[in-house]
């Protein structure tokens, strides 16, 4: 980007909340089932039906505001927004745009700089989603197929203020976003599937300057990297614009991530919203909104400060630990076997998510439970077994349902800190490579290390390294 | 049975009436309208935009009745949408007794006027008292089921049935103390007293001079009877028009969106693409009335939105204004009918305001009101007595009716 400009940037985020039900009918929230099976006269929108607003809806929209730190307003309510496409054939999606449900969230971030970097929250809404359009052909007729099973589901729209300068910010806050909302569960939070969608608003502005330009929205980002991409692309086509006398013009424009670039799609439209007779007010009491922030779990930015705190883990590790709820919660369950905390973070790090990356695994289904993983652990502080050893244990715990302590005896993992076996090994070694022997003595300090993988290898890799460093010094001195 | 006339029934229920049907209704028939949901009932709403629209359930009020035992006989005629009363044959089939009990919609006062129109007695009940499910309606926030009959406790018991809580429209008030549900139960068996009636002078100024010399007669009469009558205030009035044609516009634009003759309703078949299906479609469907009503509704959310939520402000006003009156009067009485100005036949939205501006109140207020035949007469004709009662004053309103109704001189 040139560096006359700044660029300004705002996001619309639309989450898909993973209610069991729709927003305001009973029908299954499955949208990938077979083509309209998940339908009720409410949710195709056939007269004399009338919407029925869920609990649990309601629920999973507030734990959502709630994790992106918003002020809950106790009243709120829906509103028609008015407009007609294939895809809402009644005319109106159900939205709340007069009274949204929330206000004022933040989320904090590190900036391109490395510095924290408060971003804020405009406001949080709830609204159906609309019916989703498959194009065919029949023959040689072109026709287009409306699916209802996506209709009604329930979704908020997280509007935030343009507080963002780069595509680092607005990828930042994203990951932020997602993190917060996984661990209150309310949403799968997963771009690639559709269940996390992000319109971008960019405009540029003269650097120093506070004003807010005509902006361009962008759609159709399918990863956290396209809205990256997209951002950067666009700064750039707006800043050649500015540069040749062109003026912005508001509209939407479309990724296209084959090409990498923005393409214009529409005006921007926006229909008018007029409140809903039919859906009642939305009021939340205190002692409701009490009982749900009891629910909600720690979040990441108080676990990070209670691992650092009651475990002693650095920084980085505590950050780590906490990015999930559910690794947070693995780690903590391995730490209670009584493992330091700081070598279980370690090996969860270096080892388990590597591992678990590789077998498409979770927290929650795989095999290697806290309790399995601890054992193995221990014995590594034990001197048991060793270093080497113990990541060939942990690969075969994946397919086994054997105790750490039953494969390490059984395979001959066990670790050799008998000091006579040792010593008599050692000095086999020694015998059999003289001359590095002579080469150490001489002052060659670094073929120590050759000396200790001689040992290792002739004990097939059981013996305790630190033992058989400490008798080869002791020998040679 | 010589019910098969096409022109007063839509449709007529040829299935076999139920063996034992006990309950407070049990011999009563019932005729409604095809905008209430019947289970594989034609329910064309008297839309072509609704066109071969088959109902998928049964509305909450249509399964109440059956509970009670009532026939549902068929459903009648209607208005587009059930805006206004043209074409509609609700009343005739009363008045011709094919049926004890008619339902048909209220949304500016149709219950009311089609009622007074025969000399029977006609009924909107306090908004949200009764469920809408299944009723398809253009104006959300103020139609609602209206009942006709020839006697009122044939209204009290209809009402009786299908008053309440019901878990498919919770746009309903919650019940308890704090908003009590009306008790029909004893409505004959109450003596309600009637002190003081109250006249909103305001009201009487539109009046053309035969109908406020019949209401003015009606008024002694009353007087007479021990009754006293009270003159209250409403200065604006006459936004009480302004106001239901605005709000009701607006939302009959948003609810006759969804007529798009895709799934059902009529089809336009020589349409070039999608954009073109729905428009052509959606023009040749509706009728001028219900076509310029939701123009004008579209009009203000595209175009001048401040006008709709002064509008709703206003509205609120006047909501607690009437409220307030009710302080100093039991009841407030109004002409219905207005013989200058026919339902039936008004062609633009004017004329149609005109026709029910007395009435529309009601509607715009949420407030119970009911139409006594025989106490109001220009010349032979009988505009019908309207009562408006406090919110969930129903069951007094029609035990206050019934102490009313030995002062009327019976029907045409």
């Amino acid at each position: 980007m040139s560096l006359d400009y700044e660029a300004v940037i705002g996001l619309e985020i639309h989450l898909q909340l993973n209610c069991a039900t729709k927003m305001f009918c009973d029908c299954p929230n499955r949208p990938g089932d077979e083509p309209n099976q998940n339908t009720c006269p409410i949710c195709l929108w056939l007269p004399g039906a009338i919407p029925k607003f869920g609990q649990e809806a309601l629920e999973k929209a507030t734990l959502t505001c709630l994790a992106l730190n918003c002020d809950i307003q106790c009243e709120s309510a829906f509103d028609q927004k008015v407009y007609y496409y294939p895809d809402l054939p009644k005319g109106f999606q159900l939205s709340q745009f007069h009274r949204p449900l929330a206000l004022n969230g933040r989320l904090d971030i590190i900036g391109e700089d490395g510095a924290p970097k408060r971003l804020h929250i405009h406001k949080i809404h709830m609204e159906e989603d609309v019916a989703k359009l498959v194009h065919e052909t029949e023959g040689r007729t072109p026709i287009s197929l409306v699916d209802f099973n996506r209709a009604g589901t329930p979704l908020v729209e997280i509007v935030t203020e343009p507080d963002m300068r780069s595509r680092h910010d607005a990828m930042e806050f994203i990951r932020a976003l997602r993190t917060q909302i996984r661990y209150v569960g309310s949403s799968e939070c997963s771009m690639e599937q559709g269940t996390l969608r992000v319109d971008v608003n960019v405009s540029l502005r003269p650097r120093g300057s506070d004003q807010l330009n005509t902006k361009v929205e962008v759609k159709n980002m399918n990863s956290i990297r396209n809205v990256g991409d997209a951002i950067a692309y666009e700064i750039n086509r707006q800043a050649a614009c500015l540069k040749a006398g062109e003026a912005i013009v508001l509209h939407t424009r479309l990724w296209d991530s084959e090409k990498c670039v923005t393409t214009p799609m529409r005006c921007k439209f926006e229909g008018p919203c007029v409140p809903d007779p039919s859906v009642p007010q939305i009021v939340i009491s205190d002692e409701w909104l009490t009982e749900l922030q009891s629910r909600l779990p720690e979040m990441p930015g108080q676990k990070v400060e209670r691992f650092v705190e009651q475990y002693g883990l650095i920084r980085e590790q505590a950050v780590l630990m906490s990015s999930e709820r559910e690794l947070g919660e693995y780690f903590e369950a391995v730490v209670n076997e009584d493992v330091p905390p700081r070598a279980v973070a370690y090996w969860i790090a270096t080892q388990l998510l590597p591992a678990l990356k590789e077998r498409s695994q979770t927290f929650n289904e795989t095999p290697l439970t806290p309790a399995r993983f601890a054992s193995l652990l221990a014995m590594l502080e034990r001197d048991e077994v060793n270093a080497n050893s113990a990541k060939e244990v942990l690969s075969r715990l994946f397919d086994s349902d054997q105790t750490p302590e039953a494969i390490v005896e059984r395979s001959g993992f066990r670790q050799v800190s008998d000091t006579v076996e040792l010593e008599l090994l050692v000095d086999q070694v020694l015998a059999a490579n003289s001359s590095a022997a002579d080469g150490f003595r001489n002052g060659k300090t670094k073929v120590i290390g050759f000396l200790i993988g001689q040992a290792m290898n002739a004990s097939q890799g059981k013996a305790n390294p630190k033992l058989i460093r400490e008798i080869l010094i002791s020998r040679l001195s | 049975m010589e019910l098969m006339h096409s022109d007063i029934f839509t449709h007529i229920d040829s299935s076999p009436p139920p063996l034992t049907a006990p309950g407070p209704l049990a011999g009563k028939s019932v005729a409604i309208q095809p905008n209430m949901s019947v289970r594989g009932w034609p329910t064309e709403a008297g839309s072509v935009a609704l066109e071969r629209f088959i109902a998928l359930e049964d509305a909450t009020v249509v399964k109440r009745l059956r509970a009670a035992g009532a026939k549902t006989m068929g459903s009648t005629h209607m208005s587009e949408l059930g805006f206004g009363l043209a074409g509609d044959t609700a009343a005739q089939v009363l008045a011709e007794g094919h049926v004890d009990i008619a339902l048909i919609t209220d949304t500016m006062g149709e219950a009311r006027v089609a009622a007074s129109t025969i000399g029977v007695f006609g009924f909107k009940p306090s908004y949200g008292i009764v469920s809408r499910f299944g009723l398809i309606g253009l104006v959300p926030s103020m139609e609602c089921f209206g009942i006709m009959a020839n006697t009122l406790e044939d209204v009290a018991t209809v009402m009786g049935m299908i008053v309440g809580s019901d878990d498919h429209d919770l746009s309903m008030p919650e019940f308890g103390p704090e908003c009590e549900l009306p008790d029909f139960s004893q409505v004959c068996e109450t003596k309600e007293p009637v002190g003081a009636i109250g006249v909103v002078s305001e009201s009487m100024d539109v009046l053309e001079p035969s109908e406020s010399e019949a209401f003015s007669l009606a008024l002694s009469r009353l007087e007479q009877a021990g009754l006293k009558i009270q003159e209250l205030s409403i200065v604006d009035f006459d936004l009480f028009r302004t106001v239901h044609n605005v709000i009701g516009s607006v939302e009959a634009s948003s609810s006759g969106g969804k007529y798009d003759g895709v799934r059902y309703g009529h089809r336009c078949t020589s349409a070039k693409n999608w954009n073109e299906m729905y428009l052509r479609s959606r023009g040749e469907s509706f009728g001028l009335l219900v076509k310029t009503y939701m123009l004008q509704g579209a009009y203000f959310q595209f175009e001048n939105y401040a006008a709709f939520e002064n509008a709703c402000r206003i509205r609120a006003r006047l909501v607690r204004e009437t409220e307030k009156l009710f302080n100093k009067a039991d009841l407030l009485v109004f002409p219905t009918s207005r013989p200058g100005f026919d339902a039936a036949t008004a062609r633009t939205i004017n004329e149609i305001y005109d026709a029910f501006s007395l009435t529309l109140l009601a509607d715009v207020t949420g407030l119970p009101s009911l139409v006594l035949p025989g106490l109001v007469f220009d010349g032979d004709m009988d505009l019908g007595l309207q009562l408006v009662g406090p919110r969930l004053s129903d069951a007094r309103l029609l035990s206050a009716a019934l102490s009313l109704s030995h002062l009327s001189k019976g029907g045409k």
